[in-house]
C-alpha cells in the first residue's frame, strides 16, 4: 500500500487543465518532497487528497483509500497545512487551535501548550494581530497536533525565521521516527532540501522527475573555479569528458563539472594552479533546468547556466 | 528540545468524529460581538417606533389617512390607527424587518461562501467532519442569528406594551414573531444555500436580497395593479398579508415559508456535498 497513489490524475477548473495526468508513488513512512512553481498544480493535488476537490479523470489513493471514500475516518489520519489560509479574525490562536482538536473529537488538544511553547507561539493572541510567521506557527501546531499518519503540508515554512525552521525539521523527524509520511509540497528547493528523501519535480500539471534528493544534487553537478599563475587556452578544457561550459578569463577558467574531477585535475596539474574552488550546485539551479525549456523533456544537466525567465505556464519560479 | 516517547506503530484513529454543535460554537464565537452589535440596533429601532405611537393621537391619524394617496392605503397605512396596526406596519413590515433581513442575509452568505472565499472554512473541511455537518451545522447558526434578533425585538415590544399602553396581545406578538423569524430565517436560508452551492457571497446576498425585495414589492402592488398572482407568489406576502400582529398565527404562510427554506437548504446541501471547495 502506498501512501498516496496517483494514477493519470486530471483536473480541470472549467477549461483551465490544472493536472494533467499526474503519476505520484509515496511510500509509507517516507518524506517526500513535491516541488514546482506557483500555478504548476501542486495545491490542486492536495486538495484532491483532502477530497476537497473531486478528480477530473485518473485516481487517486490516500492510505489506500479514495479520498471520497475514505471521507472523516481517512481525514482523521492525516494533518493538513494549508498554503493559502484564512484565519477567523474573531478567535485568539488558542480558542482557535482548541476549536480545531475539538473537530478532531478532542485528539491534540494535550499538545496544542506543547507545540505552541516549541514554536514560542503565544495563545492568547488574537489571530487578526499576527504577523504572518505567527500564523503559520498555529497552522503547524495544528498539522502536527493530533500526531496524524500522513501529514500534507503546502509551503510550510515559507514565513518562518532559520531558528524556527529547525524546529520544524526536528517535527518532521520526530513525526518520521513514530512512522509517519510527509508530503511536502515547496516551490522553493531550499524548504524541502534538508528533510526529504526523494523529491517529485511538478510543472503544468504532471510530474517531470522523480529523484532522490542526493541523485538530484549529483546532477546538477559543481561550478568549478580555477586560477592559474599564467593565461591558459580555453580549447585545452572544453573537450574534457565531464567539463562544460568552460570561460577562461584571462589567468581565470570556470567550467561546471559532472562526475569524476580526474580528467580536468589532470588537465589542470599541466599548469601552475594557484586556486582551486568547486561549488555543489544549487538544487536551485537544477531546478530551474526544468522550467527553462517550454517542452516536457526532461532536460539534460549540460544545458548552460543563463537564467530563466518565469516558467512558461506563468506561475513565478522564486 | 522536548523529548517524549513516541508510539512505534502509527496511531490508530477510531472514533474522531466531533459531537453535534462544535461547528455551531466556532461559527456562533466568530460572530457573537456582531450579533450583540444587530441585537442593540433591532432593540432601539423597536424602541424608537413604538414610544412614537401614543404621542399621535387618533384624530390626527385619521385627518392625514383622508389625505393619503391610493398608494398608500394599498401600503397598509389604514391599519395604523391601532396599536396593532402600527407596530405591525413599522417594526414587523419596515425597519424591524429590514434589519433582521439584512442580518440573516448577510450572516447566510458568510457563514459557507464568505468564510470559503476567505480561506475561513479550509481546516474546517480538512478535519473529520462530514460536509454535510458543517452545512447542517452552520445554517443552525443562521437561525439562531434570527431567533435572537426575533427575540430582542419580541421581549422589547412585550416590555413597551406595559410602559406605554400600546394594547398588544403577548399571543398576537409570538404570532407575528413567529412569522417574522421565519419569513427572515428563510431568507437567510436561501443566501446561505446559494452561497454553499456556489462558493460565491455575493450570489447568496444576491439570491436572498432579490427574493426579499421582489417579495416586497408584490405584496404592495398586488393590490394596486389588480394582480392576486403576485400576493400569492410573494414569500414577505405569505409572512404579513393576514397582519398576524392583528389576527394571530398565519400558518398557511408559515408553512409556506417552511417549504421555500426546507427546498432551497436541500438544494444547496445537494450541491456542496458534491461540488469542489475552495477554488
Amino acid at each position: 500500500m502506498f501512501a498516496i497513489r496517483t494514477d493519470g490524475l486530471v483536473k480541470d477548473y472549467g477549461r483551465v487543465r490544472a493536472l494533467d495526468g499526474l503519476d505520484l508513488s509515496v511510500e509509507p513512512g517516507e518524506v517526500f518532497g513535491f516541488l514546482g512553481p506557483n500555478g504548476a498544480g501542486k495545491s490542486t493535488t492536495i486538495r484532491l487528497i483532502l477530497d476537497l476537490l473531486r478528480p477530473t479523470a485518473g485516481t487517486i489513493e490516500v492510505l489506500g483509500q479514495s479520498p471520497t471514500a475514505g471521507g472523516t475516518e481517512l481525514r482523521a489520519r492525516i494533518g493538513y497545512l494549508p498554503g493559502e489560509l484564512g484565519l477567523p479574525t474573531r478567535k485568539t490562536a488558542g480558542e482557535y487551535l482548541y476549536y480545531l482538536s475539538r473537530l478532531r473529537g478532542g485528539r491534540g488538544q494535550s499538545r496544542i501548550p506543547e507545540l505552541a511553547d516549541r514554536f514560542g507561539l503565544e495563545l492568547h493572541r488574537p489571530l487578526r494581530a499576527l504577523s504572518k510567521g505567527n500564523k503559520q506557527k498555529v497552522t503547524i501546531v495544528q498539522a502536527f497536533m493530533h500526531d496524524p499518519d500522513l501529514l500534507v503540508l503546502d509551503e510550510p515554512t515559507s514565513s518562518l525565521d532559520p531558528l524556527l525552521q529547525m524546529e520544524f525539521r526536528a517535527l518532521v523527524d520526530e513525526a518520521r521516527g513514530r512512522g509517519a509520511t510527509v508530503f511536502l509540497s515547496s516551490h522553493v528547493l531550499a524548504e524541502v532540501e534538508e528533510i526529504a528523501g526523494r523529491v517529485a519535480i511538478v510543472r503544468a500539471g504532471k510530474i517531470v522527475d522523480v529523484d532522490d534528493v542526493r541523485a538530484l544534487r549529483e546532477r546538477a553537478g559543481q561550478n568549478v573555479l580555477l586560477r592559474f599563475a599564467g593565461p591558459v587556452d580555453a580549447a585545452e578544457f572544453a573537450h574534457l569528458p565531464g567539463v562544460t561550459d568552460v570561460v577562461v578569463d584571462d589567468h581565470t577558467l570556470t567550467c561546471r563539472l559532472h562526475g569524476e574531477p580526474a580528467p580536468l585535475l589532470a588537465a589542470a596539474a599541466r599548469h601552475h594552479v594557484m586556486r582551486w574552488q568547486a561549488d555543489d550546485r544549487d538544487l536551485e539551479d537544477l531546478f530551474m533546468d526544468f522550467y527553462r525549456e517550454p517542452g516536457d523533456a526532461v532536460p539534460t544537466s549540460e544545458h548552460d547556466d543563463v537564467l530563466p525567465g518565469p516558467a512558461t505556464d506563468g506561475g513565478a519560479v522564486r | 528540545m522536548t523529548t517524549r516517547t513516541l508510539p512505534a506503530t502509527p496511531t490508530t484513529h477510531g472514533a474522531a468524529n466531533p459531537r453535534f454543535g462544535v461547528v455551531i460554537g466556532g461559527a456562533l464565537h466568530d460572530q457573537q460581538r456582531s450579533l450583540v452589535a444587530w441585537s442593540a440596533a433591532v432593540a432601539a429601532v423597536t424602541t424608537l417606533y413604538s414610544s412614537f405611537y401614543p404621542t399621535m393621537s387618533t384624530t390626527q391619524f385619521e385627518l392625514m389617512l383622508d389625505s393619503l394617496p391610493d398608494f398608500a392605503r394599498a401600503m397598509g397605512f389604514e391599519a395604523m390607527v391601532s396599536a396593532a396596526g402600527y407596530v405591525g406596519m413599522t417594526v414587523y413590515s419596515l425597519l424591524g424587518a429590514l434589519l433582521t433581513l439584512i442580518c440573516a442575509i448577510t450572516a447566510g452568505a458568510r457563514l459557507i461562501a464568505g468564510d470559503e472565499e476567505a480561506g475561513v472554512l479550509e481546516l474546517d473541511l480538512g478535519a473529520p467532519v462530514t460536509r454535510t455537518r458543517v452545512f447542517v451545522e452552520r445554517l443552525v447558526v443562521v437561525w439562531v442569528t434570527v431567533l435572537v434578533l426575533v427575540t430582542v425585538i419580541s421581549a422589547t415590544l412585550l416590555i413597551l406594551t406595559g410602559a406605554f399602553d400600546l394594547d398588544l396581545s403577548v399571543a398576537n406578538v409570538i404570532a407575528a414573531s413567529t412569522g417574522l423569524a421565519v419569513f427572515t430565517g428563510t431568507m437567510g436560508t436561501l443566501a446561505f444555500a446559494v452561497g454553499a452551492a456556489t462558493g460565491r457571497r455575493a450570489y447568496g446576498i444576491g439570491a436572498g436580497a432579490a427574493v426579499a425585495v421582489t417579495g416586497y414589492l408584490f405584496n404592495y402592488l398586488s393590490p394596486l395593479i389588480d394582480a392576486p398572482w403576485m400576493e400569492t407568489v410573494s414569500p414577505f406576502s405569505w409572512y404579513i398579508a393576514e397582519r398576524p400582529l392583528t389576527n394571530g398565527f398565519d400558518w398557511g404562510g408559515i408553512a409556506l415559508l417552511a417549504v421555500l427554506a426546507a427546498a432551497a437548504a436541500a438544494g444547496g446541501w445537494w450541491r456542496f456535498r458534491r461540488r469542489d471547495l475552495m477554488v
